[in-house]
């Protein structure tokens, strides 16, 4: 019965295995790789997704702040939970509104993060946004308690970090693009929204970053990520760094180090060279 | 879904906008008489909250609630917040979410 059957790589990789079905837009071949950057996770209020605007009939699409929005984070307090044999439900109030979730369990893992929440408790749910005639919800997927309070104005400021990021992105390139990738506002994995797509110059897509940097920094990242640079395999060494650019050694090291937490750059063979993570 | 209802992120400074209204605080708790809580906002101003105060409070609590005056809110919600918690970023919080964010929140 095997026999015959080819492996179909294509459907086997395709992603669908812990996405959520929505979230593979089949209907938009123009721009494959936008389905992913779509699942980015869009730290949110309630207020927010309240004022959310259903780009069409098509259940998976939102925009908030001209960005697509699938997997949302929330923060706030849980109530009114139901349990059921399939499913839990309940609502979120994040102090700018209410919405209602629900989660499916599924594996005994489920049931066990759901079991330890009580009303009143703060959580902090990672899920996906579901328009149902009219009626936006929260499909979640995950359900944590809020043990660090600090999380609540951290998740505050991310919304509007978030908000910021977006907006100014959007008024910045008029390109289609405008969807622009969200970055992670945490600041650990931000080399995945800073890498420019196949047809986009490498500039916009790192240009809002560039803005808020001190001057060194620019000037060694723009170096760095000249051609002639990039073209070479080790990258380029720091000492050739500061004589080129008549910096003193330390400046230069620090300016490195600052460009490498921000995921800009990456060191190659060893501590001394560095290169652009934007490559051709 | 409903957002009719919200409650502004306040400071003492701010509290005296909301007055009538539903507002959040987070408050370091200085004395507890067991109906009310005497205790400073995050910027550092005395406030009033009544209501039930949890047993025991941590050091610092949050409340939810109807601002009674521009000293006192009248508790409906209290989460001890722990002993260990950011004042300043929280008060900044307060600020940003009154100021140029506040579509964002209410």
């Amino acid at each position: 019965m095997y026999g015959n059957s080819q492996f179909d790589g294509s459907a086997a990789f395709s992603g669908g295995g812990f996405m959520p079905s929505q979230a593979i837009p089949t209907a938009d071949p123009s721009s494959p790789a936008k389905s992913r950057e779509a699942q980015g996770l869009l730290p949110l209020t309630v207020k927010q997704i309240r004022e959310v605007f259903q780009a069409s009939d098509d259940k998976a699409n939102f925009l908030i702040d001209g960005v697509s929005v699938n997997n949302v984070k929330l923060v706030g307090l849980l109530f009114e939970k139901t349990e059921r044999v399939t499913d839990v439900s309940f609502v979120l109030d994040d102090g700018t509104g209410r919405i209602d979730c629900h989660r499916w369990v599924q594996e005994s893992l489920d049931t066990k993060e759901m079991e330890l929440l009580s009303n009143g408790t703060y959580i902090k749910v990672h899920g996906h946004l579901k328009g149902f005639q009219g009626v936006k919800q929260l499909v979640v997927y995950s359900v944590r308690r809020i043990t660090d309070y600090n999380e609540i104005p951290n998740h505050v400021a991310e919304c509007i970090y978030v908000h910021c990021y977006n907006t100014r992105t959007r008024k910045m390139q008029d390109a289609p693009q405008a969807t622009g990738q969200l970055p992670n506002p945490a600041v650990n994995t931000p080399s995945k929204g800073y890498q420019p797509t196949s047809s986009n110059h490498s500039q916009f897509s790192v240009q809002p970053i560039v803005d808020g940097m001190k001057g060194i920094d620019k000037i060694v990242l723009n170096y760095i990520e000249q051609p002639s640079c990039i073209g070479k395999e080790n990258g380029i060494h720091r000492a050739e760094l500061a004589k080129q650019l008549n910096v003193p050694e330390h400046k230069i090291m620090e300016a490195i180090s600052s460009l490498e937490s921000e995921g800009l750059i990456y060191a190659t063979v060893d501590e001394f060279h560095f290169k652009s993570t934007v490559n051709g | 879904m409903d957002t009719s209802n919200p409650a502004a992120f306040v400071n003492a400074e701010l509290l005296r906008m909301y007055v009538g209204r539903r507002v959040r605080a987070v408050i370091q708790v200085l004395r507890n008489d067991g109906g009310s809580i005497f205790g400073k906002s995050t910027d550092e101003q005395e406030l009033v909250v009544k209501g039930h105060p949890p047993n025991p409070p941590t050091t610092f609590v949050e409340v939810i609630g109807i601002a009674d005056s521009n000293r006192s809110i009248q508790a409906e919600i209290w989460t001890n917040f722990g002993d260990n918690f950011d004042v300043s970023s929280y008060n900044t919080i307060c600020q940003l979410a009154n100021g140029d964010f506040k579509h964002l929140f209410i």
